[in-house]
């Protein structure tokens, strides 16, 4: 599985920070950004690809939207996309039940050890991989043929592909969501009624 | 009664001719009547009628309703409350007598003399203890009841007496000034200021020392326990609620959790008593919470907590100066009956020559004991300069621990950070070394490596400083010293705030001043200027210096948010504060004062130099002879 690792930290110090290069090393694919504005764009224009976010709390006065802000925006756009926050600050209880009213996939704080930051961030990254758009992606990759089957009919008539159900889910439309609840009720009601065995 | 209406809130005051005010919220009445018994006879009767009309509600019933209905599905049909139905009736009555009468039964829990006792204190505290004023809404509580102490008793206000300061703090509308403490060269005025945004008010605040204490807790049989606020007459503040425990003790004014409370002579809310008075007309925009837990969060409630604050801390500096003051007087009486005994031992050596040998013998026992008085005179002297050497020194300590939390909050972020790349760049050289490819990467991780260590080096001797002696005196060549503030110590939240510095400092200034003191005041200075400049787009800090024969004056200035003329006269007060947000805790004004001060220096907010906005800082401070 692909995956981009997005960076949002207003010091640039960071960009050449040793676990930036460890992720490259590993992932490949690393963005970072050290204006807020423009990584949340990043984030908003590229919801159809593998996204994991750290995110930096504390940004400079000049900048309108700190971490906090920053979290519930990309919670908004996607609940998909985990985001861990990095910071240099000792969080609060009350700073960090923000974090978990806009779900937040981790703390990293600026002080830890790559092996340590590496352990939250392979959790996010196997989170991403048996998340259900992942599952359907692997099915198409694997399965090519089903890519254009149509497998979805709403109420009023209009069919989806497979592909295109992956595409409203990664963009959380209300389609997209609309399956995914409505697919996990029909497996667990195929479970039940014994009609199925995983 | 309609359980749950709005209606009572739309007028504030009754329908003539009772006009009474009405001060509950929506559905209260139902819940606190509920919360005392299961049953509630109400009994209503008016003027020239004799019929009583009675409505019995039982609670019970509600709540049983209410937990078959939770069992029923969503979809099923379910009873609503009004379709209850409550059972009423009349009474035959004496048609003199007119009102309401509410009983309940089946009370929930059994009320103690204790619990009589807390209620009848609470209830006295019900409207303002103020007593040379009739109450616009008059009533009366009695309390009767098994015990022998309450078989009869009226409540009667809350009466305070025995204070060892008062003050009366109102407001003028037409002119549209409110009145402020003021505490300034060891007196306490009332200053006119314009209305705040909070209102207009009327604070009255009783100070209480350790012997007023005990005589008003002696006397009234209660406690000292802080400031009330009350709304048209009728307390608002979270009341009838028994904490045992004081420590526990909702401190929804935030008098007690103030920081560095404990020390610097600060008053807390058992050495205060005190009323706010607040009406709907002067101060809609503070509004009780729903839950009579306190205020809904908004700006008027949070001026309004910080004008008691600051009307408090005006009495502690007072207070603070009047010790002061009985110390000196003490200390110059010591002095002077010293002085007098000499006085007394040379006139009794003049009068023992001529005197005869029997008297000689009696002033000879009395010089004896004239010298142990002096002996005692002399030590106690030495004791009180020993003392007074001691608490300077505590006080200094105190100083320097507040601005050490300052730099330590700085300090860790910094470290926090730094070692974190530098922990991390090691450990990616132990993952991955040797490796050909990676060989930029070993590079710029060194670099930075080397980079950041440097960074630590500096801050760890910054904070060595605070290890040092306190009192040592030195050379100080003061460009240098701002010199390396501005371009080691502070260079990264200046570049990262994008501020510029200017230094226009003579090269051959020497000062012979304690080098941290000098440091804290810049240090302070610079990071006032910092937080004033958040929002600008051009920033900058400046700092000059002028000399005279005998003196030197240094001017700080930046070109941020500057002070408000109505904040300048309390810029420098202890615990005073506008940056509360960014973690200020409102000691570095302060502190820059009482160092200057000690310099025997003078420190003052002038005219900006930069126009339009900003602050410049004058500080004067003379050359040692």
């Amino acid at each position: 599985m692909e995956v981009t690792f997005v960076i949002i930290d207003d010091n640039k110090e960071i960009e050449e920070h040793p676990l930036l290069f460890t992720l490259e090393d590993k992932f490949k694919n690393v963005k970072f950004y050290s204006n807020p504005q423009e990584g949340l764009d990043y984030i908003k224009n590229n919801l159809d690809i593998n996204l994991i976010v750290l995110l930096d709390i504390e940004f400079s006065k000049d900048d309108k939207l700190d971490g906090h802000d920053l979290l519930k925006e990309i919670h908004n756009s996607s609940s998909l996309i985990p985001v861990i926050l990095w910071s240099g600050i000792n969080q609060t209880n009350e700073e960090f039940s923000d974090f978990i009213n806009n779900r937040a996939f981790g703390f990293l704080s600026k002080d830890c050890s790559l092996e340590e930051a590496m352990l939250i961030v392979d959790k996010a990254f196997n989170n991403l991989k048996n998340s259900l758009d992942n599952t359907i992606e692997d099915w198409i990759i694997s399965n090519e043929s089903d890519k254009d089957k149509p497998i979805y009919f709403t109420s009023s008539g209009e069919s989806y592909t497979l592909n295109e159900i992956l595409k409203e889910i990664r963009l959380q439309t209300p389609i997209g969501k609309e399956f995914s609840s409505k697919l996990n009720s029909l497996t667990i009601d195929l479970l039940l009624r014994k009609k199925e065995n995983l | 009664m309609v359980i749950g209406t709005s209606s009572k809130r739309r007028e504030r005051l009754s329908p003539l001719p009772h006009k009474r005010k009405v001060a509950g919220k929506k559905g209260i009445g139902r819940f606190a009547v509920d919360k005392l018994g299961d049953k509630l006879v109400l009994k209503t009767q008016k003027k020239n009628s004799s019929d009583i009309l009675c409505l019995e509600t039982d609670w019970s019933y509600y709540s049983k309703l209410e937990d078959s209905q939770l069992k029923l599905n969503f979809e099923d049909e379910k009873p609503f409350f009004t379709d209850v139905e409550n059972k009423y009736w009349y009474d035959n009555g004496d048609k003199e007598v007119q009102g309401t009468t509410l009983e309940i039964s089946q009370v929930n829990e059994i009320w103690t003399e204790n619990d009589i006792n807390r209620a009848f204190k609470e209830l006295s505290k019900l409207v303002p203890p103020n007593p040379s004023k009739t109450n616009a809404y008059p009533f009366n509580i009695t309390i009767k009841s098994p015990y022998k102490d309450f078989d009869n008793v009226k409540v009667k206000t809350q009466l305070i007496d025995f204070a060892t300061k008062k003050v009366e703090l109102t407001f003028d509308k037409k002119k549209g000034v409110q009145e402020i403490l003021q505490y300034k060269k060891g007196s306490l005025n009332k200053i006119k200021v314009p209305e705040r945004p909070c209102g207009f008010l009327k604070l009255t605040l009783y100070y209480f020392d350790q012997p007023a204490k005990s005589k008003y807790k002696k006397h009234f049989n209660s406690e000292i326990d802080g400031i009330k606020i009350y709304r048209d007459g009728i307390i608002t503040t979270p009341f009838a609620e028994y904490v045992a425990d004081r420590n526990k003790q909702k401190d929804i004014l935030g008098i007690d959790k103030r920081r560095w409370s404990g020390f610097f002579e600060r008053l807390s809310t058992r050495d205060l008593l005190g009323y706010v008075e607040i009406t709907d007309e002067n101060n809609p925009d503070i509004v009780e919470s729903t839950n009579r837990q306190g205020f809904v969060e908004n700006e008027a409630w949070e001026e309004l907590r910080r004008f008691i604050i600051e009307q408090i801390v005006q009495l502690e500096s007072f207070f603070k100066n009047a010790k002061n003051v009985e110390r000196t007087k003490t200390k110059s009486g010591l002095g002077a009956a010293n002085q007098d005994l000499k006085i007394l031992k040379r006139e009794i050596a003049s009068v023992k020559k001529e005197a005869s040998p029997k008297v000689q013998e009696k002033l000879r026992s009395i010089e004896a004991n004239l010298g142990k008085i002096q002996g005692s005179v002399t030590k106690s002297i030495n004791d009180y300069s020993k003392l007074e050497k001691e608490s300077k020194q505590q006080e200094n300590l105190f100083m320097s621990l507040v601005s050490l939390q300052t730099y330590a909050a700085m300090f860790s972020h910094m470290t926090k950070h730094t070692l974190g790349h530098i922990l991390t760049g090691a450990e990616y050289f132990y993952n991955n070394y040797p490796n050909p490819n990676l060989e930029d990467r070993f590079i710029s991780i060194s670099k930075s490596i080397y980079k950041k260590m440097l960074k630590l080096r500096k801050g760890v001797d910054f904070m060595l400083k605070y290890a040092k002696s306190d009192t040592e005196l030195e050379e100080i060549n003061l460009k240098e010293l701002i010199v390396n503030l501005f371009d080691n110590i502070y260079v990264d939240r200046l570049n990262e705030e994008g501020i510029r510095t200017i230094v226009e400092i003579k090269d051959n200034l020497i000062l012979n001043y304690n080098r941290k003191a000098i440091e804290d005041i810049f240090d302070n200075l610079i990071s006032n200027s910092i937080k004033a400049l958040k929002n600008n787009n051009e920033k900058i800090i400046k700092c000059s210096s002028l000399t005279s024969i005998d003196e030197v004056t240094i001017l700080f200035s930046d070109n941020g948010i500057g002070i408000k003329e109505k904040d300048k006269h309390r810029i420098f007060d202890i615990f005073y504060t506008d940056t509360a947000e960014e973690g200020g805790a409102g000691m570095g004004l302060y502190m820059v004062k009482t160092r200057v001060e000690a310099m025997q220096g003078n420190i003052e907010v002038i005219d900006n130099e930069f126009n339009p906005t900003g602050a410049t800082f004058k500080i004067t401070l003379p050359f040692k002879k």
